[in-house]
């Protein structure tokens, strides 16, 4: 599968040589119908099987297919979004889609690694395609400015990984999580195990833009082309996910027992700071930047409960936040063709010129700041229920429930602001109607149906992940049932 | 005396610390990242003197990974710097001011 969207990668780069740069865009819509036939039938035809590869180095259980549907679903999302936005990337049109497509690569891989080694590279592998992602638009400095800011502090993140794994690797003699797992008890006291340990937590809270490690996401957010940044917010923070429950609950489970204290206080520290910071926001892509810190603090709650309905809980939130973050980004890809800036006041007036894409923006807000219906608010009552579940056992996290409530409120408030721009902002700055092309309008459909689906009938993807964690924490997986069963 | 574990271990813990320090301390782009590559090279040192006085060569291979990875981040990164370069006809982190608040 994943050589099948790599190949894919390099096929798009040779495509180029012979289409006409007029016409390029059809590689786009090629690829995405490729991935779309590569999620359809690569994820079938691997369903019944279940195992490991590669000498323990790769693996293959619910968890990896549930992140490797998740990041393909968002590839194509992304490579349609691309499409759309394809006047604003100057030159260089097919190799955007093939970054995209080595990013989801590495995403793939990301999602079934079972190793140091493995993760280490996967990541890189994401990071690398980020540097260039990022830094796209040449001719825009911002662009650059974003992507050379992501590089130092990428580097400075693997850089922080390598040594952990160094030291990890000294005192376990493995670097696989399963063998780590089973010496998780006398390593627990060695002290250079548990420095290792903190080091890699570090490379992977960049990768999520947790808390400590946050600096860089709101000015890349800002910089990068938009759909760089679609793919930066969902894929790369849900890889820095899938191997934080890996690594966490698969390999060292007593250890982050010991550690869900740390876990909770830099969750609440995420969530208040992406929260306040985001209020005096105006470049939408800059809050979504502070939002996306504010969402890692959830997403962290979620683990630092350390029970199987916690990691549950984590799983379905990215599942609603990926489909509510594509919709946001599309609407921006659309409206920046015509206008070319995110800030606010660019959205005034967009409920008169056009109700579509007002009303998606909406939904997708709404979701986001969890008003119920909708898919984010089941996401939001998820963790909130593991939480306050957790809150029996260890009274602080009844701390940690009233501050989740508090940072929902606040993002209802910074959410709504842009509801509010749309719908009474006053007057367009233009009043020419916004033409949405069939690529974005089939990706806002894909969007919208997902919020919608997921917020009424959340029992099929909660399913898919309780599966998904039985597979890491089979201790406890029994105790926990969906609701409705 | 022969240089045993430990040794290579303050070589690369040192080395891993001047690294930081050039990154948090130094103000050129060029600069800071050459102290991301010392911070690159003490990990490898690590896992080579584990590998070595562990007697287990997958530490060894790993270098080999972070080797290739490291080479591919220098070609980009030195791109982007130049890029940077050629817009702005400067290197330094004090100037990188469009995006803010």
């Amino acid at each position: 599968m994943e050589l099948a969207v790599g190949l894919l990668g390099l096929a798009v780069l040779l495509a180029d040589l012979w289409i006409a740069p007029a016409s390029r865009r059809i590689l786009g819509w090629g690829a995405a119908a490729v991935l779309t036939c590569v999620l359809v039938f690569g994820l079938g035809s691997l369903a019944p099987q279940s195992g490991m590869g590669f000498s323990g180095l790769y693996v293959v259980d619910p968890l990896a297919r549930f992140f490797k549907a998740f990041f393909l679903l968002s590839g194509v999302v992304v490579l349609l979004m691309t499409v759309e936005y394809a006047d604003q990337l100057a030159v260089g049109l097919s190799e955007f889609f093939a970054l995209t497509l080595f990013a989801v690569t590495g995403m793939l891989f990301a999602a079934s690694a079972n190793d140091l080694t493995m993760m280490f590279v996967s990541l890189e592998l994401i990071t690398v395609t980020f540097y260039v992602l990022n830094s796209f638009q040449r001719g825009k400095l911002a662009s650059i400015e974003a992507g050379v800011k992501y590089l130092i502090l990428g580097a400075l993140a693997s850089a922080f990984m390598v040594f952990g794994i160094a030291l990890i690797f000294g005192s376990a003699n493995t670097t696989q999580f399963s063998e780590l797992a089973l010496r998780q008890r006398e390593l627990s006291g060695s002290r250079i195990f548990l420095t290792g340990l903190t080091l890699v937590l570090v490379g992977l809270g960049f990768k999520i833009a947790a808390f400590p490690f946050h600096g860089w996401a709101p000015d890349v957010y800002q910089g990068s082309p938009a759909p760089a940044t679609a793919l930066l917010a969902i894929g790369s923070k849900a890889a820095g996910f899938v191997l934080l429950l890996r690594l966490l609950f698969g390999a060292v489970p007593e250890i982050t027992a010991e550690w869900h204290r740390l876990l909770g206080a830099l969750a609440v520290l995420s969530l208040l700071y992406g929260s306040l910071c985001a209020i005096p926001q105006r470049s939408v892509k800059r809050l979504m930047g502070y939002s996306s810190i504010a969402n890692a603090g959830y997403l962290l709650l979620g683990v630092a409960v350390v029970s199987p309905a916690g990691s549950v809980a984590v799983l379905y939130y990215l599942g609603a936040y990926c489909f509510a973050v594509l919709a946001v980004f599309t609407v921006l890809c659309v409206m920046m063709n015509s206008s070319d800036t995110d800030d606010m006041a660019d959205f005034a007036g967009l409920g008169m010129r056009s109700p579509v894409l007002a009303g998606v923006m909406t939904l997708a807000l709404a979701s986001l700041a969890g008003v119920p219906p909708l898919a984010g608010f089941i996401g939001k009552f998820l963790i909130l229920r593991a939480v306050i579940a957790a809150g029996a056992t260890h009274p602080g996290y009844y701390g940690l429930a009233a501050v989740a409530v508090i940072g929902a409120v606040i993002s209802l408030y910074y959410y709504f602001g842009i509801v509010r721009m749309m719908y009474w902002g006053g007057e367009p700055l233009e009043r020419l109607a916004i033409s949405v092309t069939p690529g974005a309008g089939i990706a806002l459909l894909l969007c919208v149906a997902g919020i919608v689906y997921l917020g009424i009938a959340p029992n099929g993807l909660l399913q898919l992940s309780a599966d998904a964690v039985a597979g890491i924490q089979p201790a406890a997986a029994s105790a926990f049932k969906p609701t409705g069963h | 005396m022969t240089p045993g574990l430990n040794h290579y271990l303050v070589v690369s813990g040192l080395l891993f610390s001047l690294g930081l320090l050039g990154v948090l301390g130094r103000r050129n782009l060029l600069i800071i990242y050459m102290g991301l590559e010392l911070m690159l090279n003490a990990g490898n040192l690590a896992l080579v003197s584990f590998s070595r006085f562990n007697g287990n060569l997958n530490g060894q291979v790993m270098v080999f990974f972070t080797i290739t990875v490291a080479a591919a981040e220098v070609a980009v990164g030195l791109a982007l710097i130049v890029a940077l370069y050629r817009k702005r006809q400067t290197a330094h982190v004090e100037d990188l001011t469009t995006l803010k608040f």
